[in-house]
């Protein structure tokens, strides 16, 4: 017998397994290991390998998923508590915007006053109208950097505890 | 995806307590199991799975019970274990997760002589517990998924973020290195 054939037979052993093959595939398979003493070990060995991996068991740690759930419970107050200070933020930024939008026409007024009588260049007074218009966004940036930066050393805590 | 799915979808949506409860209750041997091949440690295995269930909680709304949600559970469990082997040993996450490459993802040390010996049971055989350790550990990853998870491929490429090529190559590769090493040959 060739040894294409036996490659072939090899491969078609592992796709089998792996992915399945053809019912064409699967005929000449069976065909050629009714005849082939070599290829007919290689799929016991295959076989063999697949039980023993599949009939490989853990042991849990013990209390494993009460400690988990302990932690998750924990955490999940964690988050509810932070919950309605969050919702008060967001509304305190849309209120401050929906308030900017309304005023932004006097407030461009006001600027355009104030770099008159100060005889502050035009280009100037208009970023420092661009500049207020940012403040609400840059005070949401701001918080929720704080958050983040708390958030990292909670885990790093929970993990040295551990 | 089934309405189980969905229904965690929503769970998870709404950080229910109780849904948390029971999948930690129901998926605790399988994510245990997969993070403990994976890291071939029981107290890391330990420690991740912890920290998975706690990002189940607070990423639970970006499951949308498309996919099955043990896949989505193992590849956030996998996402958890690469961060912090990066974090461990600064490298690419390529370098890490490309089979390829000549130092594969070796989650686990393969010198420890000991790990998924303490873990894996009495009962079973001791050769095939010598064996997988044999195996590197990114080809024991796919043949978790595949042979004990019974993940699909495509699954599996979802939970590992590579191409359904190279799962298919990991698996034949892994399913060699595995048959290879029950044989007692050096397959890796």
């Amino acid at each position: 017998m060739s040894e294409k054939i036996h490659d072939r037979a090899l491969q078609l052993i592992a796709q089998a397994r792996v992915e399945g093959i053809p019912e064409a595939d699967s005929t000449w398979l069976r065909a050629h290991l009714e005849e082939c003493e070599f290829c007919t070990g290689h799929v016991q060995q295959t076989d063999r390998a697949l039980r023993s991996l599949r009939s490989a068991s853990i042991q849990l740690p013990q209390g494993l998923a009460s400690r988990t759930q302990f932690r998750v419970r924990l955490r999940a107050q964690q988050l509810r508590e932070r919950e309605p200070k969050r919702r008060a933020m967001w509304l305190a930024c849309a209120v401050s915007w929906a308030f900017g939008i309304a005023s932004a026409p006097y407030v461009w007024r006001l600027f355009q006053w104030f770099g008159e009588r100060t005889g502050v260049p035009k280009l100037v007074w208009e970023l420092g109208f661009g500049l207020w218009w940012t403040i609400p966004a840059l005070f949401l940036v701001v918080v929720v950097l704080m958050e983040k930066v708390g958030q990292g050393s909670e885990s790093d805590w929970m993990r040295q505890s551990r | 995806m089934g309405d189980e799915a969905k229904s965690i979808a929503r769970g998870l949506q709404k950080r229910d307590p109780d849904l948390l409860d029971r999948l930690i209750e129901q998926y605790q041997y399988r994510l245990f199991r997969y993070l403990v091949y994976v890291t071939g440690n029981k107290e890391r295995a330990e420690d991740f799975f912890q920290e998975t269930w706690i990002r189940v909680l607070e990423r639970g709304h970006q499951y949308d019970g498309r996919s099955k949600f043990e896949a989505w559970l193992f590849a956030i469990a996998r996402h958890l274990v690469i961060d912090w082997q990066r974090s461990k040993k600064p490298q690419s996450l390529d370098s890490l997760t490309d089979p390829e490459q000549e130092h594969p993802l070796q989650l686990a040390d393969e010198k420890d002589p000991s790990p998924l010996h303490q873990v894996l049971s009495q009962e079973t055989e001791e050769n095939v517990q010598a064996s997988l350790q044999r195996i590197p550990a990114i080809y024991r990853e796919v043949l978790v998924l595949r042979f004990q998870e019974e993940l699909q491929i495509e699954e599996m490429a979802g939970v590992l973020s590579v191409p359904l090529s190279t799962v298919k190559s990991r698996l034949y590769r892994g399913l060699e290195a595995l048959r290879g090493a029950l044989q007692g040959g050096a397959a890796s």
